[in-house]
């Protein structure tokens, strides 16, 4: 039997970047291939030339044995390849049934919709392959997981037999996890062949049958998921020693630099999104947040800025009342902010990187006073954290899309790092970034703590969270449940406490 | 009572608002000094004024379900008063809707190839469209009819009088006029209800009939079939049916065309069946109350008729209210109508809401103790209050299109 999926030579260029050169890749039948490599490695662009979303410059293509040549992701769906992407491609206020059928829709005389026909296949399926879902709910009332389910349904409702699954796990937390490699492999089990793309190590040798490594867009390893240790793997990757966000010595002080006392906030609803937080970050203390996204820890980070106010409690920044100040006067007093999502709330990015630099510190030298800006300050101080911070670009007057969202994350910590802030409050502060920036950010993390900085770190990333962190709080609708140290928890243990599990097991808090 | 009404078919919880609106109406009309606000004209005034309004404001919806804002409905409106007329007087009042028709959709292609194609802000292209639209017109009339502002008399396609109900003719038989003679027994509530059903069956212009029957056939087209829903993913999530290989650009083209479409038959209606020619700045803003009625109907076409009807309703009134009573009535039902808003918001214990529609409601009620009369401005600017209104307290409801207005870019 000839191979499900074999690619030969494939090449492509973009303007100034090799994005895949020269690579080989052979998926046979049924099995669980894994994709891994850095982020730049050229994975993501592999599967788009594989699905027909770009064509490759040269190489071939087989699939099942014969010579395709793919124009749109159409022709991949009529090869029987389905692709689940990292971000869902689902309408939020479309129901699962709706956003399943679309583009496969079977119809009646005068394109009226059949809906009988559609939900008596989409549970065909769904039952084949042990997917549950509820085919009425809008995609909006969903869990990520299900959501997740959605998609895959979506890709075997066309009929595919080959699945492309991009970093599916970046979005879970472990006990998803868990479930979707069960779902995974009784998709195996019905003669699925599955492709993804993960850089989680211990993931991929959990599940995979055969791993292929990407490194600089060229392959550096196929190998079959016998004996290979995640180590070997990882060297493979990164092609030299792995960094760890591990801190080395503590360095935490006794003087309290942000105390949260009986904070409540509450939603539009006026429901509690989170309630009676207590928390104090001492100077020279990292203290990490965990939570399943979603449970508070955003609306807390809002309620530390100002974007959002408390309904109750106090914020005190080095034992000065903060709760009625504005945003900024926050900020000029001390509080520091990497935000969630660089692209829409921590950059402008059609605007030049000196402009960038200087947001938030418009109204602080250098780079203005309360009415003027100070061009030639601002300037010089961009320059300055293009220089620290080791922000790759041309110059300081390209616009902030031109960089990578690696260089874009170094230019924002170095802009709220340089103003020798109290309070960091960190949110994802390397979420997407490849493993040299990572390594990058952690280490100002870490030099900033050195020199007595208080940060709040809130990170989807478990080894991130325990590696930096001198104390884990676990958030949980709201509240936090548990205060743990990083010495003494498992990426999994945190990963029971965030999801509640370790509490009615009755687990220790 | 909630679920019960939600449990009812459609149609039926449509009679059920429509009856309690007219007894809101009754009851005050009976403890103020009018009697136009359940008379005959009343309710065929509201009807002509609704039908465009509620024409553009569907016209938004297609576009808007697509994903693109239709700020140049008005201007795809006028191009359709103009057209329509044109059509009108040359080929006769059938044609003249149809050319009307073109005329609008030639204005969405122009916003579909800027918005669509050229990825021009779509708030600013339908600007440039409204601005560029009466001039466009005025010119036209010039080189046609030697006139910049007015055409010739046009054809009007002809009314319908619904049998029985109106006493319409079956066949050369003239059928009984039951709600005329229901009417005159001056019975409350009862006649009231016939006066105003009659102002809808009687002397009804088809354009109307085809604008009603637009609701049903939307909700079929845009929620039903294989057409609607890939229209909708374009004003949902564009990439999401990409990825299926729909053609997304192919429907915002269509979508934005049909949108001027409709907003053309209501410029066409305006000009042969409302004024019987084409005169500039008859539109009166038209286009734009459509997208009011748009945002009021939540996107939806029920919605966006009882918008229409709303609005219709309140610059109706005013057309034969000269001494401003009818709208200084009409000051009262606003204050019952906040008074319902600021129960509904204590109910949901929403203060700030309930406190503020309680203001207001009282402040409505105060004027209308004080005044006799309410200035004509006040009834031009009610709608535009509405909508506001609306947008503050109901705004957690209404829901638009997720990719309503983003720029889409084919592999972005």
């Amino acid at each position: 039997m000839s191979a499900a999926i074999e690619l030969t030579g494939i090449t492509k260029r973009f303007p100034g970047v090799v994005a895949n050169d020269d690579v080989n890749l052979t998926v046979e039948q049924g099995e669980i291939h894994a994709i891994c490599g850095e982020n730049g490695a050229g994975k993501s662009t592999l599967m788009k030339i594989l699905y027909g979303m770009q064509g490759a410059d040269e190489g071939t293509m087989k699939i099942n044995g014969e010579v395709v040549d793919f124009t749109s992701p159409t022709d991949a769906i009529d090869c029987g390849i389905g692709m689940v992407h990292q971000h869902f491609m689902l309408a939020d206020q479309l129901t699962v049934l709706e956003n399943v059928i679309l583009g496969a829709e079977p119809t009646l005389t005068g394109g009226r919709l059949d809906f009988k026909k559609a939900e008596t296949h989409l549970r065909e399926v769904a039952d084949e392959y042990g997917l549950t879902v509820d085919v009425h709910q809008m995609i909006e009332t969903l869990e990520v997981g299900e959501r997740q389910r959605v998609e895959i349904i979506k890709v075997l409702y066309r009929g595919a037999e080959i699945l492309i699954l991009d970093e599916p796990t970046a979005v879970l937390v472990p006990q998803e996890v868990e479930a979707l490699f069960e779902n995974m492999r009784e998709l195996k089990a019905s003669g699925t062949t599955i492709l993804f793309i993960d850089h989680k190590l211990d993931e991929v040798l959990k599940i995979s049958d055969s791993i292929t490594v990407l490194r600089h867009g060229k392959t550096v390893a196929s190998l079959k998921n016998e004996g290979v240790t995640a180590h070997e793997l990882a060297e493979l990757m990164v092609g030299s020693e792995l960094p760890t966000p591990a801190t080395t010595s503590s360095t935490v002080t006794d003087e309290v630099a942000l105390r949260l006392s009986g904070v409540t906030v509450l939603n539009e609803a006026n429901r509690p999104v989170a309630s009676n937080i207590n928390l104090a970050i001492r100077k020279g203390e990292i203290v990490g947040i965990a939570g399943v996204e979603g449970n508070g820890q955003g609306d807390l980070v809002d309620a530390i800025i100002g974007t959002t106010q408390i309904s109750s409690g106090t914020i005190e920044l080095l034992g000065n009342d903060i709760t009625y100040e504005s945003v900024r006067k926050r900020r000029e007093a001390g509080v520091a902010y990497v935000p969630e999502d660089r692209q829409h709330e921590g950059l402008l990015l059609s605007s030049p990187l000196w402009e960038n630099a200087a947001l938030g510190h418009q109204t602080q030298a250098p780079f203005g006073s309360n009415w003027w800006l100070n061009r030639d300050g601002a300037r010089r101080q961009t320059e300055a954290i293009r220089q620290q911070f080791d922000v790759r670009t041309p110059n300081i007057d390209v616009a902030a899309h031109a960089l990578s969202g690696g260089n874009q994350q170094k230019l924002i910590i170095g802009r709220e790092l340089t103003s020798n802030p109290d309070v960091l409050i960190a949110a994802h502060p390397t979420r997407g970034i490849d493993v040299g920036a990572q390594a990058a950010v952690w280490d100002d993390i870490r030099a900033a703590r050195r020199n007595g900085l208080a940060t709040l770190l809130i990170s989807a990333d478990l080894d991130e969270l325990i590696g930096l962190s001198d104390t884990i709080v676990v958030i949980l609708r709201g509240e936090f449940v548990a205060t743990l140290s990083p010495d003494e928890v498992t990426p999994r243990d945190l990963g029971a406490y965030m999801t509640g599990a370790a509490l009615q097991n009755g687990g220790v808090a | 009572m909630t679920s019960r009404l939600s449990s009812m078919p459609a149609w039926a919880r449509w009679m059920i608002y429509a009856a309690s609106g007219v007894l809101l109406l009754t009851i005050v009309q009976s403890i103020s000094d009018t009697d136009r606000l359940t008379q005959i004209s009343t309710s065929r005034e509201m009807l002509r004024w609704a039908v465009p309004i509620f024409l553009a404001g569907l016209g938004g919806l297609f576009s808007e379900r697509a994903g693109v804002v239709n700020i140049g409905l008005e201007g795809m409106l006028i191009l359709g008063m103009w057209f329509g007329a044109w059509g009108s007087i040359e080929y006769g009042a059938w044609w003249g809707l149809l050319i009307g028709i073109v005329g609008g959709m030639i204005g969405g292609l122009l916003h579909a190839v800027a918005t669509v194609t050229f990825q021009v802000d779509h708030i600013i292209s339908g600007v440039a469209i409204n601005i560029l639209a009466p001039a466009i017109t005025r010119y036209l009339s010039e080189e046609v009819w030697d006139s910049p502002t007015t055409s010739p008399q046009t054809a009007e396609v002809g009314t319908w009088d619904v049998p029985f109900l109106a006493g319409g003719t079956i066949f050369g038989w003239e059928s009984p006029d039951w709600l005329l003679t229901a009417s005159k027994w001056e019975i409350w509530y009862l006649s009231d209800v016939a006066q105003l059903s009659r102002g809808l069956l009687r002397s009804t212009s088809w354009v109307s009939i085809i604008a009603l029957l637009l609701v049903p056939f939307t909700v079929w087209l845009v929620w039903r079939t294989r057409f609607g829903l890939r229209l909708r993913i374009c004003g949902e999530k564009p990439a999401a049916g990409e990825a299926q290989g729909i053609n997304i650009i192919r429907y915002k083209y269509i979508a934005v065309i049909i949108s001027g479409g409709l907003a053309g038959l209501g410029g066409a209606f305006i000009s042969t069946e409302l004024s019987g020619l084409f005169q500039g700045g008859n539109s009166a803003g038209r286009g734009f109350i459509g997208l009011a009625a748009l945002i009021f109907g939540n996107w939806r076409p029920g919605g966006v008729l009882l918008g229409a009807l709303l609005f219709g309703y309140v610059f109706g009134l005013d057309l034969k209210d000269l001494d401003g009573t009818a709208s200084h009535a009409m000051l009262l039902v606003n204050a019952i109508a906040l008074a319902g808003v600021a129960a509904w918001a204590f109910s949901r214990r929403r203060v700030a809401d309930t406190v503020l529609a309680s203001a207001l409601g009282v402040g409505a009620l105060c004027w209308w103790l004080v005044a006799d009369t309410v200035p004509s401005w006040w009834s031009n600017t009610l709608p535009y209050v509405i909508v506001l209104l609306v947008l503050v307290f109901f705004s957690q409801r209404l829901r638009m299109p997720a990719a309503n207005g983003q720029p889409y870019r084919k592999g972005g």
